[in-house]
C-alpha cells in the first residue's frame, strides 16, 4: 500500500533527506572500502561495468555492516524508499571510475544478507524492507523489456517530455509540459528515446523443509530486473535478497483515462459487454479491497542448501559455516550430543524407534548417513563417499518399514518400488513435451534423490536391464542418457539403500547370497553392506516383538522412546559431515593388517564368502571408517582424523555383513527328524536372536571339536561341510573322468576315511567319522541334490525314497551333470 | 422467528455496528466472533442459517450468512486487502472496515494515513466428495423443515406425494427401489432428485459457455454442488489441507469479481506494463472464477467435522454424550442385526460379513512414526462376476456417509487422475480421485481389471493405489517433488482372485447361496429392511468408530504370552504382521460391541475368527496350488 501511495507520484521526486544522506554515505562506502591489501574492493567492478551487458554492481551487505552500522540499518529497513539513490550513488562512483555512456542506468544488488525469511512469514509488516528469502522456482516467465524512464510526445502540441518515471504501471504524463496546451490524455510514447530494463517473473514455492505438515506450499511472485534476470531456472532453490512490495491491483487501480483505452482495446468480441457493464460498476465507486503482494528481488543466488533447506551435505560449506547458522540452542545440543559416550547406540535407537533389534542394519543405515568422503584421485577419476546398502529378507521383516523410515528421515530422500518403475522412472528419461513438442529430461527418483538417499524397495524385482542402469548411478554416481537426440550426463550423488526378497521367498541359508538374490554380480558387489534379515523364533525376541507392537498399538506417544529427536540428529548428521576425515597412520597400518586378513582367509578358501574380496571391500572399509569418524566428530574439531578404533567397527560392520552371510552349522542329527531344509537355522542354537549373530562364528575349523562333546561330530559348520563335499564331489568327477564308471557309495566312504586317516587316532573316531561322511552323503543327496543316488542301475530293487540311504544296496553315486565345482 | 435474526439476515451490519463501536481498538475483530460463536452455540440456531450444499446460490441473500459443509481443496496464497479505509469524500470522511468483505461501494482514500493492511487467505473448498445421495437427502430434508431466511422454499416435485417432513422420525419402509439405486450412476452423486434444485444458474453475469469449460476441480468426476472460495480471516494454521469443515461465513456474490479473463493479450501491453500480466489467464480463471459460480465465503466460524453423518450430532456437546450413551445399550443388537443383513448381502457368508462389518468401522487412529495405526484394508476375493460387486457397493453406499467406487478397468486406470498434481501455470492443486475426506469408503472393484498393457500413467495410479493402502498416505505430485499428504481412507478391494494390490487382510468369499437372480436378490433384500433400520445401521457405523479405547495391563501381559506360545507351537504360523492385524482386529470387534477396552474374550474372539479367515485362504492356496 504504502508503495502505491509513494510511487503515485510519479515524475516528481519529492525532497528525501533521509535517501540524499544515505545516497551520500553509499557513495562514500563505494569509494573508501578496501579489502585488506588496501586497494578499494568495488573499484575493478565498477570498472567492468563499461561493458554493454553489464548493469548491476554486487555489493556484499557484510562489507555495508562493517563499513557503517547505521548505513546497513537504514538500507535495511529503508531499502524501497533508499533503493533508487542507491543506484544513483552507483552511477556516479561508476561515472568517475569509468568511460560511462551517460544515459546508462546502474542497479545495486547486495549479496549475503545475513538472515533469511521463510516464505511463510512474510507479511504486510515487512514490507519495504530488505529481506533474503529462499524457495524453489516453480515457473519462470520470459524475459521482457520493461520501462523505466518514458520519453512522450504531446499529440496535441508535438512537444516532448523525457524522463516520465515508470512504477509497476504504465504511467503518462500528468499534463502536457507546454503551459498553453492543457493536454491530459493524447501522449505517444517514444521506445527509441525511452529506457528500458529486463524484466522477469518467477514464481517461488516454499521448500518441503519449511512447510508445516498437511498445508499447501505457498508461493511468491519474485520481480527480477537487470541482471538478475535468468539466473534461476525452474526447479532451482535460490535465494533472492530484495524487499517485499504491493502490487498494485492494476484493475482497481486503474483511473478512467487509461484504463478506458485499453480496455477497449482488448475486450471486443463476445465478453465485451460484460466488460463495459463491470468497468461500469468500477467506475461507480465500486472497488476490490485486495492486493498482491510481489518479492521485487535485486540479487539471486542458488541456496547454498543450509538449515533451512535442510540438506544433508554441500559442498561450499564446512563445519565453522554450519556452526554459525545454528541457534545458541541448536548448537548446544549438538555439543551434547557429540560428548554423548554412547552416542552410536542412542543414535540407532533413536532413529528407529518402532524397529525392534536387527541393530547392525540401524548401525549400517546410521553410517550410510554420515556418508564417507567423496575423493578426486590424480587422474581425476572421482571416488565415491556414498555408501551403498541392502537388506535381503524374509517377507515380513520390517524391510520397508526400514525404508520407509529413511525416506521420513532423510532430506531429499526419494522412495520407490523396483516392481513399480521402469529404468526411465529411476534413472532418467526423455521425454517429449505434450504442448511444444520439445523434448526434455525428466527427472527419475535417482536424480531426484541427489545428494540424497535413494530407498529401492524389492530391488530384485527391477528387471535386469533396469540394474544395469542403476550401475553408473552407483559407482560414477553419474547417469548419463541419449536418446532421442538428447545427450545428457546428470549427477546422481546417491546412496543407495535397497530391499530385497531372497529368491524363493525365504532365505535359503544352506545357499550363497549370491544364490539366494536375484541379482547380478556386478551390481553385488557395489554395495557397501548386506544384511540379512531372518524370521526366526525365540521366546526372548517374541516377546520382544510382541511387546514393541502391543505398545504400539495401545500405549500413547511415550512408548517411542527417543533420545534425541529427529530434527536434532538431522542437524548433528548436517554438521558431522562437514568434516572431511583424513587417515592416520596407524589406522592406515591397521586397515591394511584387516585387508591381508579378509584376502588371505578368502584365498584360503575354508570359508565361502559372498564374493570375492576385491579393492572394492577395501574401498567400502574406508568409506565406513571415514563415517565413523564422523559419527565421533567431537574428538577432534579442526581435523578430524580416521583412527584404527573408527576402523574396528568398520571393519566388523563389513565383517558381519559380508564375509559370513552363509556359514549356517548344519546340524545333521535333527535334520533327519525334520526334513526341513528351511527351519534349520532356528535348530542350529539358542542363543541366537538375529541373523547377523547366528553367522558370527570365529574361524570355522574351530567349531565341531568345540561342540563334538555333545553330540560327536553331528555337527558341523558349514564350510567344512562345504569343504567335505567339495572334496568328495572332486573325487568323484577324477574317478568319472579317468574310467567313466561310477563309485559305490562304499567305495567312496572307504576313500574319504582313507584320506582321512592321518586324523583318525582311535576306533571311536574311526566310526564317528564315518558316521559323518555317511551323513555329509545323505544330504548331499537328498538335499543339495549335487550326488545323484542311481538305484535302478544296480540289480537290487529300488530302495525307497526318503529313507535313509540303505548302505547295504551300496548304490552306485553319479555327480549332478549340472553341478559346476565352485572355487 | 429465525428469520427475524439479523445476524443471520444482515451480518455485515453487525461487523460495521461493532468495527463503530470499537474507535480502532483491535479488540472488536475478537468480539465480532465471540458474537457469532455464541449466536450460533444457542440450541438449534445453527440450523437456522440456510446451507449452501442445500439450498441453490440464486435463493440465497447476499451478504448475508450461511453455512457450508465442504473439503478443503486447496489452499491458495494469502491476500492482502484493506482492513480499515478511508472514504474519499472529504466532507464526510469516515473510517470503514474492509474486513468480510469483498468490494466497497464507496470511493477509497488510497494515500489516507489511516488505511490498515490486512492479510487473509483463500481456501477452494468444495462440497464432501463422494458424499451418499441419503446423507445429502437427510441434511436437505432437515433444511427444509426449517424455513430458510430467503424467499426459497424446495419443491420437489416427484416426492412430494411423499411424507417428507416426518420421513426421519417416523418408521417407514423404505422407498428405495433398486430403480433408484440404478439411476445413481456408477459414480453414485448424480441424485437426480436433486437435479431440479440446481437449477442453471442463469440470472448470473457470466455467459453461460463460460461455465461449461470453468473446471470447479472436484476431485470425483461426476460431483456436482457448489465450489466456494473462503476468505479465512483467524487460525490459518489450524487449518490442513483436506480437512471437513462446517463453515459458517458472510456470502459475497458481487458481480464486480467476475474478473475478465481476456482471451488473448495485446503483446504491446506487456511491453508497456508487464507487472499487468501478473496473473496468466488460467491463473484466473482458477482464482478468480465468476462470483455466480464459485460464490466468495467470508468465514466468521468454523467446525471442524468428524464425520458427515447427519444423523449423528456432529459436535461434541451433552448431546452426543447423552447420544452416545443410549445407543450404546442397543449397539450389540445393532450389531447382530447389521450382520445378518451382511450375511444376506454376502451370499450367506457370515465370516466374510463380519470382516466387512469390521473393515467399515476402521479408523486409522494414530500415526507411530511412518506407521499408520487402526487402518484396516479388506480383500473380498472371489466376488461372483456380473455387476454383483456393483450391487455391493450401491448397498455400502447406502450405509456410509461418503463413498466412491472406482472401477478398475485398464482404461481408468491408464486415464484417471488419481493423484492431486501441482499446477504451476493456473497456480492450483488439480484434484484428483485419492483427494478424500476422512473415513471415506473407497470401493476398488478389481472384477473389471482385465488384460492388458498400463502404461505409465497407469503404474503411478496402481503405486499410488499401493501406497494408500500400505501407508494411508497419498503422494501429491508437485513436479518437483512429491509431498505425502497422510489421508484415512478405507479400502475395500474387490476381486476374483487374491488382489494385486496390498491388503491388510483377505477373505474369500464362499457364497452359501446361489440366488438364480442375483439382482433380484439382493432387491429383496434392500427392499426388507426399513428405512429405521438402515438409519439405526448408519448410526452404527459411524458411531463405533468413534468410540475411546484401551487395554488393560493383564490383557497386554496376556496377548504377548499368547503370541510367544504361538509362535513356539509352530514358528511359521504367527509373524509380528499377523500380530500386528490380529490387534486391529481385536480392537475393531470390541469396540462393534461397543467395548471400549480388551478383553480376554475378546482376544480370544478376534484370533478365533482370523484363524477361521486364514484357513479359508489356505484352502484357496492348495486349491489354486500357487504361492502367494
Amino acid at each position: 500500500m504504502e508503495s502505491a501511495a509513494e510511487t503515485s507520484t510519479a515524475g516528481v521526486s519529492v525532497k528525501d533527506d533521509l535517501s540524499e544522506k544515505c545516497q551520500k554515505l553509499f557513495l562514500e562506502f563505494l569509494e573508501e572500502f578496501q579489502d585488506t591489501n588496501g586497494e578499494i574492493l568495488y573499484q575493478p567492478d565498477a570498472e567492468e561495468l563499461i561493458r554493454p551487458e553489464r548493469n548491476t554492481l554486487t555489493v556484499n551487505f557484510t562489507n555495508i555492516e562493517h563499513f557503517n552500522q547505521q548505513l546497513a540499518t537504514t538500507i535495511q529497513e529503508e531499502y524501497y524508499r533508499v533503493y533508487p539513490f542507491l543506484c544513483r550513488a552507483v552511477r556516479y562512483f561508476a561515472r568517475d571510475h569509468g568511460n560511462m555512456p551517460v544515459a546508462k542506468e546502474f542497479y545495486v544488488a547486495f549479496s549475503d544478507f545475513p538472515s533469511r525469511q521463510k516464505i511463510r512469514e512474510l507479511s504486510t509488516a515487512r514490507i519495504g524492507s530488505l529481506l533474503r528469502i529462499s524457495g524453489q522456482v516453480v515457473r519462470t516467465h520470459p524475459v521482457h523489456p520493461e520501462l523505466v524512464s518514458g520519453t512522450f510526445l504531446c499529440l496535441e502540441c508535438q512537444s516532448v517530455m523525457k524522463d516520465v518515471e515508470q512504477q509497476f504501471k504504465y504511467t503518462l504524463p500528468n499534463i502536457c509540459k507546454n503551459p498553453v496546451c492543457a493536454n491530459r490524455r493524447h501522449f505517444m510514447l517514444d521506445p527509441n528515446k525511452s529506457r528500458f530494463v529486463d524484466f522477469q517473473k518467477v514464481r517461488i514455492q516454499e521448500t518441503q523443509a519449511e512447510l508445516p505438515r498437511g498445508s499447501i506450499p505457498r508461493s511468491v511472485e519474485v520481480i527480477l530486473r537487470a541482471e538478475a534476470v535468468e539466473m534461476a531456472q525452474a526447479g532451482d532453490r535460490c535465494d533472492f535478497t530484495g524487499t517485499l512490495i504491493v502490487v498494485p491491483d492494476v484493475a482497481a487501480l486503474a483511473v478512467s483515462g487509461t484504463r478506458a483505452e485499453t480496455s477497449s482495446r482488448v475486450t471486443g468480441g463476445r465478453q465485451g459487454f460484460d466488460a463495459d457493464g463491470i468497468q461500469g460498476l468500477k467506475a461507480l465507486g465500486v472497488r476490490d479491497l485486495s492486493y498482491r503482494l510481489a518479492f521485487l528481488a535485486c540479487y539471486v543466488a542458488p541456496t547454498n542448501p543450509q538449515f533451512g533447506g535442510k540438506d544433508l551435505r554441500q559442498e561450499d560449506q564446512t563445519a565453522e559455516s554450519v556452526k554459525n547458522q545454528m541457534t545458541v540452542q541448536e548448537w548446544e545440543k549438538v555439543f551434547e550430543m557429540s560428548q554423548d559416550k554412547n552416542l552410536y547406540h542412542n543414535l540407532c535407537t533413536s532413529l528407529f524407534p518402532t524397529i525392534h533389534g536387527n541393530n547392525e542394519i540401524k548401525r549400517g543405515i546410521l553410517l550410510m548417513l554420515f556418508g564417507g568422503v567423496g575423493k578426486t584421485t590424480m587422474e581425476g577419476t572421482s571416488l565415491r563417499g556414498d555408501i551403498n546398502v541392502c537388506i535381503v529378507g524374509d517377507p515380513s521383516t520390517s524391510k520397508s518399514q526400514f525404508l520407509k523410515h529413511v525416506e521420513d528421515f532423510a532430506p531429499r530422500a526419494v522412495y520407490t518400488s523396483g516392481k513399480a518403475s521402469s529404468a526411465a522412472g529411476l534413472t532418467a528419461a526423455v521425454v517429449k513435451d505434450e504442448e511444444s513438442h520439445e523434448f526434455v529430461i525428466e527427472a527419475g527418483a535417482l536424480m531426484l534423490a541427489d545428494n540424497g538417499v535413494c530407498c529401492i524397495d524389492e530391488f530384485d524385482k527391477m528387471d535386469l536391464k533396469d540394474q544395469v542402469a542403476i550401475h553408473e548411478a552407483m559407482e560414477q554416481q553419474t547417469i548419463s542418457i541419449t536418446k532421442a537426440g538428447v545427450k545428457a550426463t546428470l549427477n546422481a550423488r546417491t546412496s543407495i539403500l535397497a530391499a530385497a526378497n531372497p529368491i524363493d521367498g525365504r532365505y535359503n541359508r544352506s545357499k550363497s547370497l549370491k544364490q539366494n538374490v536375484n541379482m547380478s554380480a556386478p551390481i553385488m558387489s557395489r554395495f557397501d553392506l548386506f544384511f540379512i534379515l531372518i524370521d526366526e523364533c525365540n521366546e526372548v525376541t517374541d516377546y520382544a516383538i510382541a511387546r514393541r507392537i502391543v505398545d504400539l498399538h495401545f500405549r500413547n506417544m511415550e512408548s517411542v522412546e527417543r533420545v534425541y529427536a529427529t530434527d536434532e540428529i538431522q542437524r548433528y548428521i548436517l554438521f558431522a559431515r562437514q568434516f572431511k576425515p583424513k587417515i592416520t597412520a596407524e589406522a592406515k597400518e591397521f586397515v591394511v593388517d584387516q585387508y591381508k586378513r579378509l584376502r588371505q582367509r578368502d584365498s584360503s578358501g575354508s570359508t565361502k564368502s559372498a564374493w570375492r574380496i576385491t579393492v572394492r571391500q577395501l574401498e567400502s572399509m574406508l568409506r565406513l571408517s571415514e563415517g565413523m569418524a564422523r559419527l565421533y566428530c567431537s574428538d577432534e574439531l579442526t581435523y578430524l582424523k580416521v583412527h584404527p578404533k573408527h576402523v574396528k567397527e568398520a571393519f566388523r560392520l563389513l565383517n558381519k555383513s559380508v564375509i559370513r552371510v552363509d556359514s549356517p552349522d548344519i546340524n545333521f542329527d535333527q535334520e533327519q527328524d525334520n526334513g526341513e531344509m528351511n527351519d534349520h537355522s532356528d535348530m542350529i542354537g539358542t542363543n541366537r536372536n538375529h541373523a547377523e549373530e547366528a553367522m558370527d562364528t570365529e574361524h570355522g575349523a574351530g567349531r565341531p571339536e568345540k561342540t563334538s562333546t555333545a553330540k560327536p561330530a553331528l555337527k558341523m559348520t558349514f564350510a567344512e561341510y562345504k569343504r567335505v563335499s567339495n572334496l568328495i564331489v572332486f573325487h568323484m568327477q577324477k574317478m568319472e573322468d579317468i574310467d567313466e564308471s561310477s563309485l559305490k557309495m562304499s567305495e567312496l566312504i572307504n576313500w574319504y576315511l582313507k584320506e582321512m586317516e592321518s586324523e583318525i587316532e582311535s576306533e571311536a573316531e574311526l566310526v564317528a567319522k564315518k558316521n559323518l561322511i555317511e551323513k555329509v552323503l545323505h544330504r548331499l543327496i537328498h538335499y543339495d541334490h549335487i550326488i545323484i543316488e542311481l538305484t535302478k542301475t544296480g540289480l537290487k530293487k529300488v530302495g525307497d525314497e526318503g529313507e535313509e540311504p540303505v548302505i547295504e544296496e551300496d548304490p552306485f553315486l553319479v555327480v549332478n551333470p549340472n553341478y559346476i565345482l565352485e572355487d | 422467528m429465525p428469520s427475524s435474526h439479523d445476524w443471520i439476515n444482515k451480518p455485515l451490519g453487525v461487523v460495521e455496528a461493532m468495527f463503530a463501536q470499537s474507535n480502532s481498538n483491535p479488540e472488536w475483530e475478537a468480539k465480532v466472533l465471540e458474537y457469532f460463536k455464541g449466536q450460533l452455540k444457542e440450541k438449534e440456531s445453527h440450523s437456522w442459517v440456510p446451507s449452501l450444499n442445500d439450498v441453490p446460490l440464486h435463493y440465497l441473500k447476499p451478504n448475508s450468512l450461511v453455512k457450508f459443509r465442504c473439503l478443503v481443496q486447496d489452499m491458495f496464497d494469502p491476500e492482502f486487502y484493506m482492513g480499515v479505509y478511508e472514504t474519499v469524500d472529504p466532507s464526510t470522511k469516515v473510517l470503514r472496515c474492509g474486513k468480510y468483505k469483498d468490494v466497497t461501494e464507496c470511493g477509497v482514500d488510497l494515500n489516507s494515513r489511516n488505511t490498515v493492511t490486512a492479510e487473509r487467505q483463500t481456501f477452494y473448498c468444495v462440497p464432501i466428495p463422494g458424499e451418499s445421495p441419503w446423507a445429502k437427502e437427510i441434511s436437505f430434508l432437515s433444511a427444509a423443515r426449517v424455513v430458510p431466511s430467503t424467499s426459497y422454499v424446495p419443491s420437489r416435485q416427484k416426492r412430494s406425494y411423499e411424507e417428507d417432513d416426518d420421513m426421519d422420525t417416523q418408521p417407514q419402509k423404505t422407498k428405495w427401489s433398486l430403480t433408484e439405486l440404478q439411476s445413481s450412476s456408477p459414480h453414485g452423486n448424480g441424485d437426480s432428485k436433486r437435479q431440479e434444485t440446481e437449477a442453471p444458474s442463469s440470472q448470473t453475469t457470466a455467459p453461460s459457455d463460460c461455465s461449461s469449460h470453468l473446471d470447479l476441480n472436484f476431485p470425483l468426476p461426476g460431483e456436482r454442488g457448489p465450489a466456494c472460495l473462503v476468505k479465512v480471516y483467524e487460525g490459518l494454521d489450524s487449518f490442513k489441507l483436506n480437512d471437513t469443515l462446517e463453515i459458517y461465513g458472510i456470502l459475497s456474490v458481487n458481480p464486480v469479481l467476475t474478473v475478465i479473463v481476456y482471451p488473448y493479450r495485446d503483446p504491446s501491453l506487456l511491453l508497456l506494463n508487464p507487472t499487468e500480466s501478473m496473473e496468466t489467464p488460467e491463473e484466473q480463471r482458477a482464482h478468480d472464477p465468476p462470483a455466480s459460480l464459485v460464490p466468495r465465503l467470508h468465514m466468521l466460524y468454523a467446525r471442524p467435522l468428524q464425520h458427515n453423518n447427519p444423523l449423528l450430532p456432529s459436535a461434541p456437546t451433552e448431546d452426543q454424550s447423552a447420544f452416545v450413551s443410549s445407543f450404546l445399550v442397543e449397539m450389540a443388537s445393532v450389531r447382530a442385526e447389521l450382520l445378518a443383513y451382511l450375511t444376506h448381502v454376502l451370499l450367506g457368508d457370515g465370516l466374510a460379513a463380519e470382516y466387512l462389518l469390521l473393515h467399515l468401522i476402521s479408523n486409522v487412529y494414530t500415526r507411530r512414526d511412518v506407521l499408520p495405526l487402526g487402518k484396516f484394508t479388506l480383500n473380498l476375493s472371489g466376488c461372483p462376476l456380473n455387476s454383483y460387486t456393483e450391487r455391493l457397493y450401491q448397498i455400502v453406499q447406502q450405509l456410509v456417509p461418503c463413498s466412491y467406487r472406482l472401477s478398475m478397468s485398464l482404461h481408468t486406470m491408464n486415464s484417471m487422475r488419481l493423484v492431486p498434481k501441482k499446477d504451476y501455470v493456473a497456480n492450483r492443486l488439480v484434484s484428483g480421485a485419492l483427494q478424500l475426506a476422512r473415513n471415506t469408503s473407497l470401493f476398488l472393484d478389481e472384477t473389471q481389471l482385465e488384460q492388458g498393457q498400463l502404461d505409465s500413467s497407469g503404474v503411478r495410479n496402481i503405486t499410488a493405489l499401493g501406497n494408500l493402502i500400505s501407508w494411508q498416505k497419498v503422494d501429491y505430485d508437485f513436479s518437483y517433488h512429491q509431498m505425502e499428504f497422510p489421508c484415512n481412507i478405507n479400502v475395500l478391494v474387490t476381486s476374483e482372485g487374491r488382489s494385486l494390490l496390498p491388503s491388510d487382510c483377505q477373505v474369500p468369499l464362499q457364497p452359501q447361496v446361489t440366488p438364480p437372480n442375483m439382482e433380484e436378490y439382493l432387491t429383496t433384500i434392500h427392499m426388507a429392511q426399513f428405512t429405521s433400520q438402515i438409519n439405526k445401521f448408519r448410526v452404527y457405523l459411524s458411531l463405533a468408530r468413534t468410540l475411546d479405547y484401551s487395554i488393560s495391563d493383564e490383557v497386554t501381559k496376556a496377548v504377548e504370552d499368547d503370541f510367544v506360545d504361538m509362535r513356539k507351537d509352530d514358528p511359521q504360523s504367527v509373524t509380528a504382521e499377523d500380530l500386528h492385524r490380529m490387534l486391529v482386529v481385536a480392537r475393531l470387534l470390541s469396540l462393534s460391541l461397543g467395548q471400549t477396552t480388551l478383553s480376554r474374550d475378546g482376544w480370544m474372539r478376534a484370533k478365533h475368527i482370523d484363524m477361521l479367515r486364514r484357513s479359508r485362504t489356505e484352502q484357496q492356496k492348495s486349491l489354486n496350488g500357487n504361492e502367494p
